[in-house]
């Protein structure tokens, strides 16, 4: 028959060991600072989503078509048509209700004259709402091949960068 | 030495212990995906992946490349913060696109074939 006389003991000694570990562990792991209140989840699903969008509206629509949606939107400033098109890629859910994303878009082109080559300037294409530097924006860009006439250049084959900038209402 | 309660005490101990490892499971949950969201966003995936389709739509469609080359480096560094440029060339019977992105921290060179 086994001793049970140091019960008592032996559940002290366990129980001050595991204190004294966990106390080793609190310490190494307080130097290793999270901050679980930053929004970096939620702004990397917005960025892939926004960045989708664009890539689709820059594809054109079958191989018969050389422009893409987001080319024609660019030449023709169309600001109607990018805001129906990101607005139904980007807002769309299943079933009847929508998301609450909103966006501004603008395009930033080079400006080339004799005295400067490098300038640039941006030019607004279109908003869902008014941006009033509240919100909790991601930016998301992307590069269109347009043919048109910026400032003050002849019509050529130009590299313009749409900037959308993406957040969801509360 | 009186042992009446050592069960008790046991119990006890087993049940603080258990709430205690379940409060550090929820206190690590809310972590889930922050690392991977970070690297997701750090690393400038779509910007290259952008740069290198604009390039090779421009090189295989366009007729100006020479603008477009200056757009780029220009409209990349001011907006993108991205060194970025092109150029063709030709060897004896291929012509060649090379393309450069560096935005500080990561960096893509490649060497594009046209047939």
């Amino acid at each position: 028959m086994v001793n049970d006389g140091g019960q008592l003991y032996t559940i002290e000694g366990v129980s001050a060991g595991l204190i004294m570990l966990l106390t080793a562990y609190f310490v190494l792991n307080s130097t290793s600072i999270y901050t679980p209140g930053d929004s970096h989840i939620n702004d990397m699903q917005l960025e892939v989503l926004g960045y989708d969008a664009l890539l689709m509206m820059n594809t054109p629509a079958n191989n018969t078509m050389v422009k893409s949606p987001l080319q024609e939107i660019v030449e023709q400033d169309d600001g109607q048509r990018f805001k129906t098109m990101f607005m139904n890629l980007t807002n769309n859910k299943t079933g009847s209700t929508t998301d609450r994303l909103q966006f501004s878009a603008n395009y930033t082109y080079r400006i080339q004259t004799a005295s400067t080559q490098n300038a640039t300037a941006s030019a607004f294409l279109s908003s869902s709402r008014p941006y009033t530097e509240g919100e909790h924006a991601v930016r998301v860009t992307k590069w269109v091949i347009v043919d048109k006439q910026l400032g003050s250049s002849p019509v050529h084959n130009r590299a313009v960068l749409v900037e959308v900038l993406l957040w969801r209402d509360a | 030495m009186n042992e009446d309660a050592q069960w008790i005490i046991m119990m006890g101990f087993l049940v603080s212990f258990s709430f205690f490892f379940l409060a550090m499971v929820i206190n690590q949950s809310t972590v889930v995906g922050q690392t991977t969201a970070e690297s997701v966003s750090e690393f400038p995936k779509n910007d290259i992946r952008d740069t290198r389709d604009a390039i090779l739509w421009s090189v295989n469609n366009g007729t100006d490349t020479d603008w477009v080359q200056r757009d780029m480096s220009a409209i990349s560094l001011s907006r993108r913060d991205a060194v970025v440029g092109f150029s063709t060339f030709t060897s004896i019977d291929h012509e060649f696109v090379y393309i450069h992105f560096n935005n500080g921290v990561t960096s893509y060179n490649e060497n594009w074939t046209i047939l």
